[in-house]
Order: structure tokens, then C-alpha cells, then sequence
């Protein structure tokens, strides 16, 4: 049986790519895209140590199904204030935006 | 044999997630974002999560991928490849996860895990909902209600006004 | 015995606090509430005064504060003295008052004339009631506060904001001496309690120490009383609203120097020097004063040097031993100096002059207004049975009687010139030809009744200490240890200074009167180096303006260029400084998430280095 670092690992690997992902993509939709990979690293580790520690409440596929409910609703209020912004400035380009400052 | 299939399913993971993440079209993106979900359906499915997997089908690819492709249609130009689609702190980014990549890995490799899958093994369809309905009835809940506020507030954002 | 000595400055103080505050509000009822608050207390006075017939003392309230082991006391004192002061506080106070109801009729300030007025009475009565200096010395700020505010109540004039500030720092001189002496005295006796003064201190302190207390204390008492050489206030603090002249200038905060030298008189009976310092400061300011008055042609600058000059002779009466004699002529001055004030205001109010050249005639136009005058006029010249005769008959008997023939010659001197200069003032206002078209008409009730009712006081109040009441006044206040024997009114001395009013005041008719016009000019021209130097006031102040105002000034220049370029340099420099980093920092904050993102994850590697560094790499 592969042991659980390889999935540690692969976490690891996937978040750092959702990590660069958001700092660099202007595109604000882009970066919504990265978060949801970072969200998935988190949730193979979840699966993962429930699969290899867990206990038999299943705890930790719970979790995950918790984090893909908030997922999905952070792409929700996510990708409508891009339109609501997008309505207003015609840009969904981050580095558009940068009132907040001074 | 099981190691092949994870070292399979783990690299088009990695790969498909670059790929999200370098493509200059948002919407080649969007697509490599849903076969990075399906790979990652495929990891739980190899640790015996079968219902996370069906899940992460269902909710991710069918649902929150089809908003992303209407939220990049709705939003206009953004597919034109004239516009370059990466801020100029690119490398430094670069460094940044580099570094931090690296770091992660140090302290996994020092790490003592455990080899082999526990007691505890699979946790079947029946246990999750037993668990979901009993022990964390309250956060299934709350979570409904998030949701239902998540809806009230993208429509109350969303609406036009006259 | 009913303890509400301490409640007389209250109703003042509650009227003062409503005006203030709801003034604008009550318009014209802010006059009553000040008239009722000072009438409250003139009750209340009348009250204390027969406690302390029926054997009350003073009292405490209670302890304020412990410094350096020495407890102080919300003392009051009901004495002689200070229930004397009480009252004719309280009966000038609430005439004034109520003679202001018409003078400042329509002023665009009234409600907060009265709040003034109300602090000022408050202040006051809280002076007089006061048993130790450090309250005494509160209460004297307060007035002087008043006074301020008040001299320059109409500060749109330049003249009256600069007189408020004259006043303001002229005394400021005296009360740092005032309090220097306060420390001194403490220092040599550890107390501050007059109650302490004529038993405890001359045991204790050391001698040359306690002098220079009491010429320190006295210090004080010249600058509010407006003595020689801190008198140069007074005559500018004219510039104030005439009633207030009465009240603050003449009758009351003026006086309340020669109360001090009077409640402190034990300590400058230890030193013969002391008192004589007292006496010849005292002569010197009436005879001067008395000099000025009588070429002066405002009609309120020469009752301003006339009260300089009585003041004077107070203090002269006090320094040459006559206790009595000199706290008999505050009282009794009180009452026909703001007499004459009061009707120098209802005069101003009708001819809106004050030149008295300009006057003339006005007795047919005023009946009351000039029955009074001149019945104030008689009371300050000391004509008998009038009250100033009775008082000043007094001081010169204490002068002569305490073998000093020079203080008793100015004395004497002082009291001819004063018949002179006030005959002058009536003949010149009242009688004689109007010398200009003024259309001159009687004041209102509510400035008539005060003018009577304190008409009938300078008539009457001086036969308190006559001889006809067996010297009541003397046997009420009197201390215990007069240097000389007191109340001994000889008749020779009343039939002397008789005279020497008749005469200053049959020389004025001769002048004035029968000389008309002609004769005064001719004088005039014959001493003209003389009328100069009066004219000018003995030059004072010209000679404190380049003696003391302009050096100053330069001093101020001085400073004002260090605070200029040194101090706010150094303030703008850490500005600057401020803002030169601000620049510098301020790119970093540049409004773009993922600059801030990229930052937090560099912030997020230190974190793991430091956390997990060892475990790591072993370094």
C-alpha cells in the first residue's frame, strides 16, 4: 500500500500550484480557479489521514464534504460580485483595482 | 500495481492543475480545472472514499464548473489572447512557491508517518450518513443555511438596477 | 446658632452659574435672577450680623486638603470686620444691580453682564469670608478675574481691551507679591490662618522674616487697591461700564487691599517699619492721586484718582495706628463712592459725554441725579454731619496723634484738595451755563431709587462711628491692641477739618463759579509747567511704558522669533522628517491584493523557518 506521505505530498504539490495560481493571474476568475485548487489540496490530506488515522465516524470525509459546500459557495458569492464588479469598472482584471490604498 | 495507479492518477492531478493554472485562456482554464477535480475524484476514490468522489463529480465538475463557464461568458473579452493574462511579479511568485514548496516537503520528509492504512479503513456510505444525521447534524445544518444565505446574497448582488 | 455665613457667596455663585448658562435664554429676567441672588445674601447678611451680636464666632466646614502635614480648612470667619465687609458688599452690590437693570438697558451682552456681576459678588463675599490666605488668595484671583472681564465688557473698543489687560497685569505684579508672601509667612510659621496671626506667629516666626511677609502681603494689597506705584490701572479701568466702576473700582474688590492689611494687621503691628511703610505709601497715593483729580476733565477718571486718593488715606489711617479710623473709612467710602459713580453714570447716560468741559447746568435737568451728587459730593468732602466727615475726621486725627507731622500734613493737604476737586467736578457739571447742546434728561426708576437709597447712606452711616452714637462703629469693630488711643474725637480736630473743606470748596466756588471761565485759564497759564506735569499724570506712564512695557515687548519679540524658528522649526522638522519616510514607505502599499498576498506568503516561510528550521536542517 503506497504509505500517506505520497499523499501528504501530493497535497503539498497541488496547493503550491494553486498558491502561484493566485499570485499571478490577473484574471480575477483565474484566481477563483487556483483557490479551488488549494481547497481540493486540503481536502485529499482530509481524505487521506481519515483513510489511514481516522476513526470510524468517518470524521474527516465529513470535513471534506463540509469544505465542498463552502467551496461551492464561495464561487457563488465569488463569481457574482466579479460580474457586479465587472458591470461596473468593464474590467476583471485585479490589478485594475487598487482604490484601496493610502 | 496500486502504486502505478496512484503514481497515474497523481501525475494528471499535478499536470492538469498546471495547466489550469498556465493557460492564457480562462476558459481552457475552466476545462483543465474540471479534469484536475476529476483526477482528484479519482484520489479519493483510490483511498475507498466512494461517496467523496461521487460528490466531488456531482457538486464540483457538474455545478461549480457550469458557473465558471457562464461567469467567464458572461464576462466579455476576457478570452482575447492579445491581453497578457499574468501579473509582472511572476517570478518573485515563482520564487515564493518555490521556496515554500520546498520547505513543505522538508517537513513532510522529516516527518514519522505511519506506513500503512489503520483499524479504522473504509468508512461506508451508511456510516457517513449515520454520522451526518447523528453526531454533526447541527454543522449539516448550518451549512444548508449558509447555503441558502449564499443564495439570497448572489441574487441580491447579482440583480440589475433600474 | 444657625451656621449660613457660609451660604452668603452661594446664591451669587448659583446666579452667576444660570446666567451663564441659560442666559440667552432668560434675556431680561437675567437681571433678577442676579438682584434676587444678591438680595438672598443682603438677607442673610442681616442674619450673620445678629448671630454674631448673640456671641457667634467662626466656623469650619470641613477639611479641603492636607499639604505637607497641614491640614486646610474650608474655614469661615464671622468677625467684626468681615461681617462689616458682608454687608456693605451685599447693600452696594444689590443697589448696583439693580441701578444696571436701566444702565445697561439693551446692551447686546446684558445676561452676561450679569453673570459677571453675579461671580464678582460671589468672589467677593467669599474673600471677605475666607480664614486662611490660600482661600483668600482663590477668591482674590476671582475678583481680579471679574474685574478683568468687566473693564473690558465692551471689548469692540480697543481702549477697553487694553485697559482690561492694564488692570490685568498691573495687579498680576501686586499678587505675585501677595503670594510670595503667603510662602514666606508659611515657611517662618507653618500656618496660614489669620486666627493664627496675632497670637501663634510672633512667637514662632523670625523677625526680619515676618517683615518681609508682611511687605510682600502688602505688595498684594497695592496693586488691587491701586496704590502708588501700582495705581496706573485704575484710571484706564474707566473704560468698563460705570456701574461696574462703582461696584469693583470704588466700593468693593478696590477695597479689598486695605481689607487685607486690615485682617492682617497683627502682622504689620509687630514692625513699627511695616506701618510706616503702609502710612507713607498710603500718603504718597492720596496726595498725588488728590493732585491729578484736579485738572482731570472726565467726569469718571477724577472719581477714579478720587478713589485712589481715599484709598490712599485708608492706608495712611491703617499705617499710623487707626485701626478703626481706616476700616470706618472703607465702609463709609463705599457708600458715597459708588454714590458718586452711580450718579456720574446717570449723568453719562443722559449727556453721553464724559468731558465735564462739555457739561454745565445739568441740576435744573436732573433733580434727583444732582440732589445726589451733590450730596455725595458733600459726604467725599467732608462736610458735616455728612459720612465722609465723620471717617476722614478720623484718619487725621490718628495721623495727628501719632506724631508723624509730615503724614499728618499730607493728610491734611489730601483732604483741602479733595473739597477742591470735587466742588470743582458739581460746579463745573451741575451748576453754572450748559457749554454745549446736550439734550440732558432724567434716568429711569430703576437708576433714581439706587441713587436714593444710597443718598440716604452717605448722610447716615457716618454718625455710626460719631460721637453722637458714642462711637458704635469704633466699639463693634475694634481690635485688641490700637497703637494709639482711638475714638477720642476732639473737637478741635472737627472744627479744623470743617474748615479745611469749607475752604476747599469756597475756593473752587471762587475759582469756578465767580471766576467763570477766565480765572481757571489764567491759573492755569501762570503754573503751566506744573498743570503739565498733572495733566499727565507725573508722567507714570510714560515712564513704565519705556521702563518696563517696551523692553518687555522686545523680550517677547525675542522669544517669539526663538519659538519661530527653534522651537516650531523643530516641530516642523519632525513633520517632515515623518513625511519623508511616509514617501519612502508608501509604495509598498500599492492597493493590489496579490502584492500583499505574495508578501504574506514570504511572511508565511519565515514562520515555517522558525518553527521548523531546527527540526529542518539542523543549524
Amino acid at each position: 500500500m503506497i504509505p500517506l506521505d505520497y499523499f501528504v505530498v501530493l497535497g503539498a504539490v497541488l496547493f503550491c500550484i494553486g498558491i502561484f495560481g493566485v499570485l499571478t493571474r490577473r484574471n480575477v476568475i483565474g484566481v477563483l480557479i487556483s483557490i479551488e485548487l488549494i481547497l481540493n489540496a486540503a481536502n485529499i490530506n482530509l481524505v487521506a489521514f481519515n483513510r489511514y488515522l481516522g476513526t470510524p465516524d468517518g470524521l474527516g470525509q465529513i470535513f471534506a464534504i463540509f469544505v465542498i459546500a463552502i467551496a461551492a459557495i464561495a464561487s457563488v458569492v465569488g463569481l457574482v460580485l466579479i460580474i457586479a464588479i465587472y458591470r461596473n469598472g468593464k474590467s476583471v482584471f485585479l490589478d485594475h483595482f487598487n482604490l484601496m490604498k493610502w | 500495481m496500486a502504486e502505478i495507479t496512484f503514481f497515474f492518477i497523481a501525475l494528471c492531478v499535478c499536470v492538469f492543475a498546471l495547466l489550469s493554472v498556465l493557460s492564457r485562456d480562462v476558459f481552457h482554464c475552466a476545462v483543465w480545472l474540471a479534469l484536475t477535480l476529476l483526477s482528484v475524484a479519482g484520489v479519493y476514490f483510490y483511498l475507498d472514499a466512494e461517496f467523496l468522489g461521487v460528490v466531488q463529480v456531482l457538486v464540483y465538475v457538474g455545478g461549480i464548473i457550469t458557473l465558471f463557464v457562464f461567469a467567464i461568458k458572461l464576462t466579455a473579452k476576457i478570452g482575447d489572447k492579445s491581453i497578457v493574462q499574468v501579473n509582472e511579479q511572476t517570478l518573485a511568485a515563482a520564487i515564493v512557491t518555490a521556496v515554500l514548496f520546498y520547505l513543505l516537503f522538508k517537513v513532510i520528509a522529516v516527518h514519522p508517518w505511519v506506513s500503512g492504512p489503520g483499524s479504522a479503513a473504509v468508512v461506508s456510505l451508511k456510516d457517513i450518513g449515520n454520522s451526518l444525521l447523528t453526531g454533526y447534524v447541527l454543522p449539516f445544518e448550518f451549512i444548508s443555511l449558509i447555503l441558502l444565505a449564499a443564495m439570497v446574497g448572489a441574487i441580491v448582488i447579482g440583480k440589475v438596477k433600474k | 446658632m444657625v451656621k449660613i455665613a457660609h451660604l452668603i457667596p452661594l446664591f451669587p455663585f448659583l446666579a452667576f452659574v444660570v446666567n451663564i448658562l441659560f442666559g440667552r435664554r432668560l434675556k431680561g429676567a437675567s437681571a433678577w435672577v442676579s438682584v434676587l441672588a444678591s438680595g438672598v445674601s443682603l438677607a442673610l447678611s442681616v442674619v450673620v450680623y445678629q448671630g454674631l451680636l448673640a456671641g457667634q464666632g467662626p466656623y469650619d466646614l470641613g477639611k479641603w486638603l492636607t499639604i505637607n502635614g497641614l491640614p486646610i480648612h474650608f474655614g469661615v470667619s464671622v468677625d467684626s470686620l468681615s461681617v462689616m465687609m458682608l454687608l456693605v458688599v451685599t447693600i452696594v452690590g444689590t443697589l448696583i444691580q439693580i441701578y444696571s437693570i436701566g444702565y445697561m438697558h439693551g446692551d447686546p451682552r446684558y445676561s452676561r453682564y450679569f453673570a459677571y456681576i453675579s461671580f464678582f459678588m460671589a468672589s467677593m463675599l467669599g474673600l471677605v469670608l475666607a480664614d486662611n490666605f490660600l482661600m483668600v488668595y482663590i477668591f482674590w484671583e476671582g475678583v481680579g478675574l471679574c474685574s478683568y472681564l468687566l473693564i473690558a465688557f465692551w471689548f469692540e473698543r480697543p481702549a477697553a481691551a487694553k485697559a482690561g489687560m492694564k488692570a490685568f497685569i498691573t495687579t498680576r505684579i501686586g499678587d505675585t507679591g501677595f503670594l510670595l508672601g503667603i510662602f514666606l509667612l508659611f515657611i517662618a510659621t507653618k500656618t496660614i490662618y489669620f486666627s493664627d496671626l496675632s497670637h501663634i506667629v510672633p512667637m514662632v516666626g523670625s523677625e526680619w522674616m515676618l517683615t518681609a511677609a508682611a511687605l510682600l502681603i502688602f505688595c498684594g494689597a497695592v496693586g488691587k487697591s491701586a496704590q502708588f506705584p501700582l495705581h496706573v490701572w485704575l484710571p484706564d479701568a474707566m473704560e468698563g461700564p460705570t456701574a461696574v466702576s462703582a461696584l469693583i473700582h470704588a466700593a468693593t474688590m478696590v477695597a479689598a487691599g486695605v481689607y487685607l492689611v486690615a485682617r492682617t494687621y497683627s502682622l504689620f503691628v509687630l514692625n513699627s517699619f511695616c506701618l510706616e511703610t503702609v502710612a507713607v505709601i498710603g500718603g504718597i497715593s492720596a496726595l498725588m492721586a488728590a493732585s491729578i483729580a484736579t485738572v482731570n476733565n472726565d467726569i469718571k477718571r477724577v472719581l477714579a484718582y478720587s478713589t485712589i486718593s481715599q484709598l490712599g488715606l485708608m492706608m495712611l489711617g491703617l499705617g499710623v495706628g487707626g485701626y478703626s479710623a481706616g476700616t470706618f473709612h472703607l465702609m463709609t467710602h463705599a457708600f458715597f463712592k459708588a454714590l458718586l459713580f452711580l450718579c456720574a453714570g446717570s449723568v453719562i447716560h443722559a449727556v453721553h459725554t464724559q468731558d465735564i468741559q462739555k457739561m454745565g447746568g445739568l441740576l435744573s435737568k436732573m433733580k434727583v441725579t444732582g440732589t445726589a451728587f451733590i450730596i455725595g459730593t458733600l459726604a467725599l468732602a467732608g462736610v458735616p454731619p455728612f459720612a465722609g466727615f465723620w471717617s476722614k475726621d478720623e484718619i487725621l486725627l490718628a495721623a495727628f496723634q501719632s506724631g508723624h507731622p509730615f503724614l499728618f500734613g499730607v493728610a491734611v493737604l489730601t483732604s483741602f484738595l479733595t473739597a477742591f476737586y470735587m466742588s470743582r467736578l458739581i460746579f463745573l457739571v451741575l451748576f453754572g451755563k450748559p457749554r454745549s447742546s446736550l439734550h440732558a434728561h432724567e434716568s429711569p426708576k430703576t437708576m433714581t431709587i439706587p441713587l436714593m437709597v444710597l443718598s440716604f447712606f452717605a448722610v447716615f452711616v457716618g454718625l455710626l462711628g460719631s460721637p453722637l452714637t458714642h462711637h458704635a462703629f469704633q466699639n463693634f469693630i475694634f481690635f485688641g491692641a490700637p497703637s494709639v488711643e482711638e475714638g477720642q474725637a476732639s473737637g478741635a480736630m472737627m472744627m479744623f477739618s470743617t474748615v479745611l473743606s469749607l475752604s476747599g470748596i469756597g475756593l473752587a466756588y471762587v475759582v469756578y463759579i465767580v471766576g467763570n471761565k477766565i480765572l481757571p485759564v489764567n491759573i492755569r497759564a501762570r503754573f503751566a509747567p506744573f498743570d503739565q506735569l498733572l495733566l499727565n499724570k507725573y508722567h507714570f506712564d510714560e515712564i513704565y511704558d519705556a521702563v518696563f512695557v517696551r523692553p518687555c515687548l522686545k523680550l517677547c519679540d525675542l522669544f517669539s522669533q526663538f519659538d519661530r524658528i527653534v522651537v516650531d522649526g523643530m516641530v516642523n522638522g519632525t513633520a517632515r522628517v515623518v513625511q519623508w519616510f511616509s514617501a519612502v514607505l508608501r509604495p509598498l502599499q500599492t492597493g493590489l491584493v496579490q502584492h500583499y498576498l505574495l508578501i504574506q506568503f514570504l511572511g508565511v516561510i519565515v514562520l515555517i523557518l522558525t518553527v521548523m528550521g531546527k527540526l529542518c536542517f539542523r543549524f
